[in-house]
């Protein structure tokens, strides 16, 4: 043991910059988060509870009851059960997340042809019941008047799930297509 | 007549305020490990979580007082009891400030001493009583440890003793008129300070709880006030060593004589420099690990008795000369 090794094994050098660390953080912000009094914005585009996209135009689901959501959905939370009506029209009667199941990956978004399905970005859902989160259609539109309402939806749509028709146009004209929506 | 009813007044004011102490002392510790973790502490009980203690407080006296089948009763009852009534007697001899102490004794010191060593018989018990594995282990390793560092704790004040010529804390007080006892007892001050963080059961020392290791150590089985009662324990020794250590090598109630700084009280003095040593047992438990077993008996019997003896022979030496 060099006298350098010794002279810091008896004045506990180590353990003192040790001591002088913890201090420094004594005297350094918390960085905790309130939660329930100061909430956190989220993050643009993160993923929450589910909403069938009302459409603007009818009123009524823009879901046709293809199915697919419920084929790729990895948890087999989506049920879709659909009839026949007038027209030989598919008609979706029934359109059922069970949100408990749900582990939130947004397949079902990315499958959809129609956009018909989005993820919102509200995260504070709890209850007492499994009953609650048995979402039916009626229940995931009104989450869409909720938290997707106006142009909110859309606007997630347009920002977050490709490809969207601007991706396949030269730089040039994106720039004055956005700027003609800014103004 | 009266005046014992009087002393038994005075015994209940004091002890409570004591309690009050101690309670605020678990919320202070919380507080000053929260920030040095860059947390907050506790925050939703009060302002600032200043009403936490309280609220901690009547949540263990309603919880259910659970009693191991297989436990010792008789024992099991009594251990925390024992913890506690040891660490709030030993504040009977610690002089507040100058003329007060609920009783003046001419052995101070080694009442304290032998209230510590009765102390570590409800841990001892308490994890005997159990009948738990853990619990056991943790008595155990509280008792080895308890016997080893006690007897550096006691050396270390030998030195004090003798610069004083007393066991009497007022007249140990009294003698650091001209010059506290840590510029002619440093190294006395560093063994106390670290046996006394190991006769207490603290971080880095705190092996008979050693949470990782033994689930809550000697009081794994206990519930409710009786698990209470040892963390009221706990924390009044702290207390009682954080006096000590003041009263033994700061001075005690003497603060610096000097322009405003004379006007202050000594209570004010003795409460600020306890607290200091209180706010150091929290620094150093947001700091270091946890020893491990070998490394603690070491410390103890390798470094710091013949420290502590080295020490006594060089003190006597001085006076001598």
């Amino acid at each position: 043991m060099s006298l350098n090794e010794f002279i810091k094994k008896i004045f506990f050098i180590e353990i003192l910059k040790g001591l002088l660390l913890t201090l420094k953080h004594f005297f350094s912000p918390p960085v905790t988060r309130q939660y329930p009094k100061e909430k956190r914005e989220p993050f643009p585009g993160s993923r929450g509870l589910h909403a069938l996209v009302r459409n603007p135009a009818t009123g009524q689901e823009k879901c046709v009851g293809c199915g697919l959501c419920a084929a790729i959905c990895p948890s087999r939370c989506i049920y879709i059960y659909t009839s026949e009506g007038e027209d030989h029209k598919k008609i979706v009667d029934r359109y059922e997340i069970e949100v408990l199941r749900c582990v939130f990956c947004a397949l079902c978004v990315e499958a959809c042809p129609y956009g018909a399905l989005v993820l919102t970005p509200h995260y504070e859902y709890s209850g007492y019941t499994r009953k609650e989160f048995y979402y039916t259609k009626e229940m995931l539109l009104e989450n869409w008047d909720k938290y997707m309402a106006n142009t909110i939806g859309f606007e997630y749509f347009d920002r977050f799930w490709r490809p969207k028709s601007s991706d396949f146009k030269i730089q040039s004209e994106v720039k004055i297509e956005e700027e003609r929506k800014v103004s | 007549m009266a005046e014992s009813l009087w002393i038994a007044l005075k015994v209940f004011i004091f002890a409570n305020i004591i309690m009050l102490h101690v309670a605020y002392a678990v919320y202070f510790e919380r507080k000053v490990i929260g920030h040095m973790q860059a947390r907050m502490g506790p925050m939703r009980v009060g302002w600032h979580g200043l009403l936490q203690p309280i609220a901690d407080g009547i949540k263990l006296f309603f919880k259910e007082d659970i009693i191991p089948s297989q436990a010792d009763r008789a024992i099991f009852y009594i251990a925390p009891v024992i913890g506690v009534v040891a660490a709030v007697s030993s504040f009977a001899v610690i002089p507040l400030w100058e003329g007060f102490s609920i009783a003046d004794l001419n052995i101070g010191i080694l009442y304290i001493l032998a209230l510590s060593s009765v102390g570590a018989y409800s841990v001892i018990l308490g994890g005997w009583s159990s009948n738990s594995k853990y619990s056991f282990l943790g008595g155990l390793r509280s008792s080895a440890q308890v016997i080893s560092y006690e007897i550096a704790l006691g050396l270390s004040l030998v030195g004090v003793m003798m610069l004083a010529g007393s066991a009497n804390l007022r007249d140990i007080v009294n003698a650091q008129a001209d010059g506290w006892f840590i510029w002619t007892q440093p190294v006395g001050f560093f063994v106390f300070l670290m046996a006394a963080i190991a006769e207490t059961n603290r971080l880095p020392f705190d092996l008979p709880e050693a949470e990782t290791e033994l689930v809550a150590g000697y009081c794994t089985e206990y519930s409710g006030m009786r698990f209470g009662l040892f963390f009221m324990a706990e924390y009044a020794g702290m207390f009682v060593m954080s006096s000590l250590a003041t009263l033994c090598f700061f001075g005690g109630w003497r603060g610096i004589d000097f322009w405003i700084f004379s006007k202050i009280p000594g209570i004010v003095w003795f409460l600020i420099k306890v607290y200091a040593f209180i706010f150091f047992y929290f620094w150093i438990r947001a700091t270091l690990p946890r020893y491990r077993y070998d490394q603690l008996m070491n410390l103890g019997w390798k470094l710091f008795l013949p420290l502590a003896l080295a020490n006594i022979a060089f003190t006597g030496l001085l006076k001598l000369l």
